[in-house]
Order: C-alpha cells, then sequence, then structure tokens
C-alpha cells in the first residue's frame, strides 16, 4: 500500500517536473528576473556608494558666490577642498537631478557682515528627492560647523579664553557593528529578492497543476486513475516546492558572481556572500517553498481556469512579497512574532546570515512548524476539493 | 462486464443570484432510476439528447462522485466500495478528455500507464501496440500542442485504453471528428469488441443515431435523467412501430415524457 502511494507520488512528481521545464518561455520569464534583478539592484547599490566615497575622496564642494567670502574660501582651501563655482541655474539642475551635488550659497554681503560680527547667512541647497545631493549635504553641514567653530575658537583666543570652554563634552564615535552587519544596510534587499524567486519559482506550476489542469480539462481523466487523491496532490506539491527552491537556490547563486561586480571597495570588503550563505538561504527557504507551494495549489484548486487563479493567488503573492517591509517600517528592532509570520520570517533568520550572526533552534523552529501546518492544512484541503471540481 | 442498476444522482445548485443575495438552492434530479447492463464482447449504446444525464451517469462509473442510491459494479466489484480496484478493470475515455499540451503523445500516455501501476517499459511496449492499432504512429513522438482534433482524441483513447482495460467506457468519443476519424475509431471498437480484441465489454454514450446503428448491439435509450427503452435497434423499431431510427428515438425521448416508465 505505502509503496504504491510512494510509487504513483514518484511518477507525478517526474511528470510535473518535466512539463513544467518544458515550459521554456514562462521558465525564461520567471528565471531572468530572478536572477539578473538582486545582482542588477546590488550593482547600482554599489555604484551609488563608490559615487560617494569617490566625491568624499575628490574633496570638491560647490558653491555660489564665493568671490564674496574671501575668509570662508580661505578655510576651506586649508582643508584642502577644491572650490568649484555652481552654474548659474543650480536650482532647477537639481530639481531635475542632473545636478548630483549640494550646493553652498554666499550672500554679496558675507565677507562684510562676518568681520563686523553680524551673522552672516550661508545657505545649503539640495533637493530632498535627489537623492545623491541630499547624501553630500552632511558633509557640507560639517564643514561650516567645522569653519563656525574655528571662527569661534579665534575670537575667544583674540580675548585669552581657552576655546576648551566651549567644548565641555569630548565627543568621539565609536561603531560597535561589526563589519559584516554594516554591510547588512545595504543588503537589506537581498533576502526580499530570495523571498520572491521562491513565490514565483513555485507559482506558475502551483497554477498550472491545479487550475490549468482544470481548464485543459485533464483532471477528470487523471482522477479517474487507481490512484489515491493524496498520491496525486503530495506528487504535484513536491514538483512545486522543488521548482519554488531550484528558483531560490539559483536567485542565491546569482550574488556570488554579483559581488565581483561590485564598484566600491568598502561595501566588497563588508557583503560576504560565499557558498556557506547559499546553502543557510536555501535551507531557510524549505519550510516556505513547502508551505506556500501548499497555499498556493489550494488558492487555484478553486479556480476554474488558470487567469481566475493568478487573480486570486496575487493577494497570496502580494502580502508575503511584501512581509518583509515590515522591518522596514518598523527600524525599532525584530519583534519575537517576525518569526510566526510566512517570509517575514525567513526574511528575518536571512539577514541574521548576513550580519554573520549563527542561528539557533529557537529562531528556526516556529518558520518551520508554520510552513508544515499550513502543508498539511492546504493538501488535504487540495485533495478534497479536486474532487469537487471535476463533480461540479 | 458493466453493470449499473437503478441509480439515481441529485445535484444541489445555487438558483440565480440577485445582488448581494445568494439565489435560493435548487434540486436537480440529473440520473433516476437508470438500468445498464454491458455484458462483454458487445458494445453497448447510451444514447440520449443533450441534458439526458449520460455524461452523469458514466462519471459514476468513473468513481468521481457516488450515486444517492442504486449500485455500479464493474466484472462484480462494487465502484463507490472499492473505486480503485474498479477504476484499474476499466478504460474510460470522459466528457473531458484534455492532454498535457507539453508532453508527447507518448508521454500521455505512458504517464497514464504508470499511474495505472504499468512498468516504465510496459507501459512504452503499449504504447506502440496502441499507436498501431488506432493508426498514430506519425503523432507518437509529437507534443500535443499542435494536434488536431482527431489526433487528440486518438491520444486520449490510447491513454485510456494504456493498460489493456477488459471494460471500454467512451463518453460521446465523435465530437468534433470527420468522417475518416469516425471511421478509424469504429474500426477500432469492432476490433476491440471481437475474440481476437480481446471480448471487450464496450459502452458507448452518443447522441448521434447512424452511430448507434452501425456501431452498438444494444442500446439503452437515456432521456430526463431515466433509462427509458433498451435492445436491438430492430427491437426499438418495432417497439415504435417506425421504420425509421431517428422517429424511433425521438418517440421513445421526447413522448416518454410524460408518458409511463419503461420498464
Amino acid at each position: 500500500m505505502m509503496a504504491h502511494l510512494m510509487r504513483s507520488i514518484r511518477v507525478v512528481v517526474v511528470k510535473e517536473v518535466v512539463d513544467a521545464l518544458r515550459d521554456r518561455r514562462t521558465l525564461l520569464r520567471l528565471l531572468v528576473p530572478a536572477v539578473l534583478m538582486g545582482p542588477l539592484l546590488l550593482m547600482a547599490l554599489s555604484g551609488f556608494i563608490a559615487s560617494l566615497e569617490e566625491r568624499a575622496e575628490r574633496r570638491e564642494i560647490m558653491v555660489s558666490g564665493i568671490e564674496h567670502a574671501p575668509t570662508l574660501r580661505n578655510y576651506l582651501e586649508r582643508q584642502t577642498y577644491t572650490i568649484k563655482t555652481a552654474p548659474a541655474d543650480y536650482e532647477a539642475m537639481l530639481s531635475a537631478a542632473t545636478l548630483l551635488e549640494p550646493v553652498l550659497v554666499v550672500s554679496d554681503q558675507f565677507e562684510v557682515e562676518l568681520l563686523e560680527g553680524e551673522h552672516p547667512r550661508v545657505e545649503l541647497v539640495s533637493d530632498s528627492t535627489n537623492q545623491r545631493a541630499a547624501a553630500g549635504l552632511r558633509g557640507l553641514q560639517r564643514l561650516l560647523t567645522g569653519f563656525n567653530q574655528e571662527r569661534v575658537g579665534l575670537t575667544l583666543a583674540l580675548r585669552g579664553i581657552s576655546s576648551g570652554l566651549l567644548q565641555p563634552v569630548a565627543v568621539e564615535e565609536r561603531d560597535l557593528a561589526s563589519l559584516q552587519a554594516r554591510a547588512t544596510r545595504i543588503t537589506t534587499i537581498i533576502p526580499m529578492f530570495i523571498i520572491m524567486a521562491v513565490l514565483y519559482g513555485a507559482l506558475t506550476a502551483a497554477l498550472d497543476s491545479t487550475a490549468g489542469e482544470r481548464e485543459r480539462g485533464s483532471l477528470e481523466p487523471l482522477l479517474m486513475n487507481p490512484v489515491q487523491p493524496m498520491a496525486l496532490v503530495v506528487g504535484k506539491w513536491c514538483a512545486v516546492a522543488i521548482l519554488g527552491m531550484a528558483v531560490a537556490f539559483i536567485a542565491s547563486m546569482s550574488f556570488i558572481p554579483a559581488q565581483w561586480l561590485i564598484k566600491s571597495d568598502s561595501m566588497q570588503a563588508m557583503f560576504q556572500f560565499g557558498m556557506p550563505e547559499v546553502i543557510a538561504f536555501c535551507l531557510l527557504q524549505l519550510p516556505l517553498a513547502a508551505g506556500l507551494g501548499a497555499v498556493l495549489m489550494a488558492v487555484a484548486i478553486r479556480s476554474k481556469t488558470f487567469k481566475e487563479a493568478q487573480a486570486s493567488s496575487g493577494l497570496v503573492i502580494m502580502l508575503v512579497s511584501l512581509a518583509p517591509m515590515v522591518t522596514m517600517l518598523n527600524p525599532g528592532g525584530d519583534a519575537p512574532w517576525y518569526l510566526w509570520v510566512p517570509g517575514l520570517a525567513q526574511n528575518t533568520l536571512m539577514m541574521l546570515v548576513l550580519k554573520g550572526e549563527s542561528l539557533s533552534v529557537s529562531q528556526v523552529l516556529p518558520g518551520i512548524v508554520v510552513g508544515a501546518a499550513l502543508l498539511v492544512a492546504c493538501l488535504i484541503y487540495v485533495a478534497r476539493s479536486m474532487r469537487m471540481a471535476v463533480a461540479r | 462486464m458493466i453493470q449499473i442498476d437503478n441509480v439515481s444522482k441529485q445535484f444541489v445548485v445555487a438558483g440565480t443570484a440577485k445582488p448581494f443575495r445568494r439565489g435560493a438552492k435548487q434540486v436537480i434530479q440529473a440520473v433516476q432510476g437508470v438500468r445498464l447492463h454491458a455484458p462483454n464482447g458487445r458494445i453497448t449504446g447510451l444514447l440520449g439528447p443533450n441534458g439526458a444525464g449520460k455524461t452523469t451517469t458514466l462519471r459514476m462509473l468513473g468513481a468521481l462522485f457516488p450515486p444517492d442510491s442504486g449500485s455500479i459494479t464493474v466484472d462484480g466489484i462494487a465502484v463507490a466500495q472499492q473505486p480503485r480496484q474498479a477504476l484499474a478493470r476499466m478504460g474510460i475515455l470522459g466528457d473531458s478528455h484534455g492532454l498535457y499540451p507539453r508532453l508527447t503523445a507518448r508521454e500521455n500516455v505512458v504517464y497514464f500507464g504508470r499511474l495505472q501501476g504499468m512498468e516504465i517499459d510496459a507501459a512504452h511496449a503499449r504504447a506502440q501496440e496502441l499507436s498501431r492499432l488506432l493508426d498514430m504512429a506519425s503523432i507518437l513522438e509529437r507534443r500535443a500542442e499542435g494536434f488536431s482534433q482527431g489526433e487528440r482524441m486518438k491520444t486520449a483513447l490510447a491513454r485510456a485504453l494504456v493498460h489493456d482495460p477488459a471494460n471500454i467506457v467512451l463518453d460521446e468519443p465523435t465530437n468534433g471528428l470527420d468522417v475518416l476519424a469516425t471511421r478509424a475509431l469504429r474500426e477500432a471498437l469492432r476490433y476491440l469488441r471481437s475474440a481476437e480484441g480481446g471480448n471487450k465489454c464496450i459502452v458507448f454514450s452518443t447522441h448521434i443515431m447512424p452511430e448507434v446503428q452501425q456501431l452498438c448491439e444494444h442500446v439503452v435509450v437515456m432521456a430526463q435523467g431515466r433509462s427509458v427503452a433498451e435492445g436491438t435497434v430492430e427491437e426499438l423499431l418495432a417497439q415504435t412501430g417506425e421504420v425509421n431510427f431517428e422517429d424511433a428515438f425521438v418517440k421513445l425521448a421526447f413522448e416518454a415524457k410524460t408518458g409511463g416508465e419503461f420498464a
């Protein structure tokens, strides 16, 4: 009995996998984004960071009206900055994001007011939607604070007061995050892509083997074979989970060559993604692929056509792939319930792997329990609904 | 041998719904007291107009859902109690007989053979044999994607016959087939019924009169969910006093509505 069941399951799995792999067009549509999206984004991000680093190294600032402020120019040049004159239409260019650095605007009366102690005003112009320009703002602010402090220091020194009085507390920064942990600030997107890869890998197979089978009219003859419905369902589900895992594996693997393309040296040093990470990622996806494969099948078996099934599975896909967003909206740290939500749990655990932390059983177990519960409930439901689907 | 005795089936369907309100449930008596005995070595026709309950009856025979009352046995095995054993003894070409478009005709056939419990070599050998019988050598290694109606039907039939079942059930198999394909199918069925072909029990449902006349030794006429008459074509003609079988059928199927039940 058991041997017969296992044999039937094997026959169904082989057929479903072959069937899915023959669907070249869908497969390509699935693999191209899964393989390319993550690495492409990684590259884009690294390019962004590299350009920031480059700017910091170049030590250039863009100023409008520097001719009115010889003292400031002197200070800036002593800090080894090169001063570039801003183009006349810098405001429009900043808004249009064609100018990628903030602009320091100095008024004509700057030098006169400075010497008379009248608090001359400078403006730091950027556009918060122009991210690269906005990112340069902080450096510019620091520079001007330095200028202010020097001026104050000089004035006090002239009056015989120690400049130390102005700074009763000495502040020094120390970043406790490990090198890898710092990198995860940038690599938070990777787990999201892996989760999406699982979902999209499983989706087509799940819909095709349920709603697709109904639409083609092949479900009825299939059920008239002397096989337990559960054997058919488990066989189909295995194929779905295998395909989800395969796409997830390929997507994880694609980050290995992707890191050779990372432009920023410091990011390359921070982002360590090797075979151990790939294996950990894939193992963490197992409960997700198993549970959600079954959920997608359960959603699809109710639909008469592939199209209808796609519409109803859209919600599941959206909820799970957006679940990682919760961590971004709630930066206060990981709540314990995260580990019980499919998608979010995997995201949280993958982030820990990226941070280079080790996982405990109590962290991994909730995801497995939820995945297994979804799996059992949904497969029983599909086995029952399959019969009803043809009876109607 | 297939025996269907006094089988009835009701369906509950939702009635016409108004916005935001579900329609009242309606009970539809799909099949009532249907009786059909099909011995081995005979082609038994199940003749009835559209909606007479032929497909519902054959689906119950295929164990897709149980009848409300009555019994169905295949070679003495009760379908409701031992569905898998009964299904192993039947080859059913049902109302819907979709193929897997990305598999070749041979793979479609072998897949069902495997699900019937056949070894892979035996299933391949059988596919080869059926391709000779049904004249489908040219499509055997082609994917089902671009098949014509006739090619699809042949493949579906081969798939149903892969395990060499003693009982063959065909639900309107000639739908959409051209003359040549229908002829070839008829020949194949005659062969399967004959002693060389294995003396199969064949149940053949249709709404096309000439087919019944040419092929079936015994006919069960169904109308309004009931079996209203049975016998050879000649017997039915005699019973109604008609010379034309079509007239006889119309009389039996449509005038029986008001009249008494066929005993």
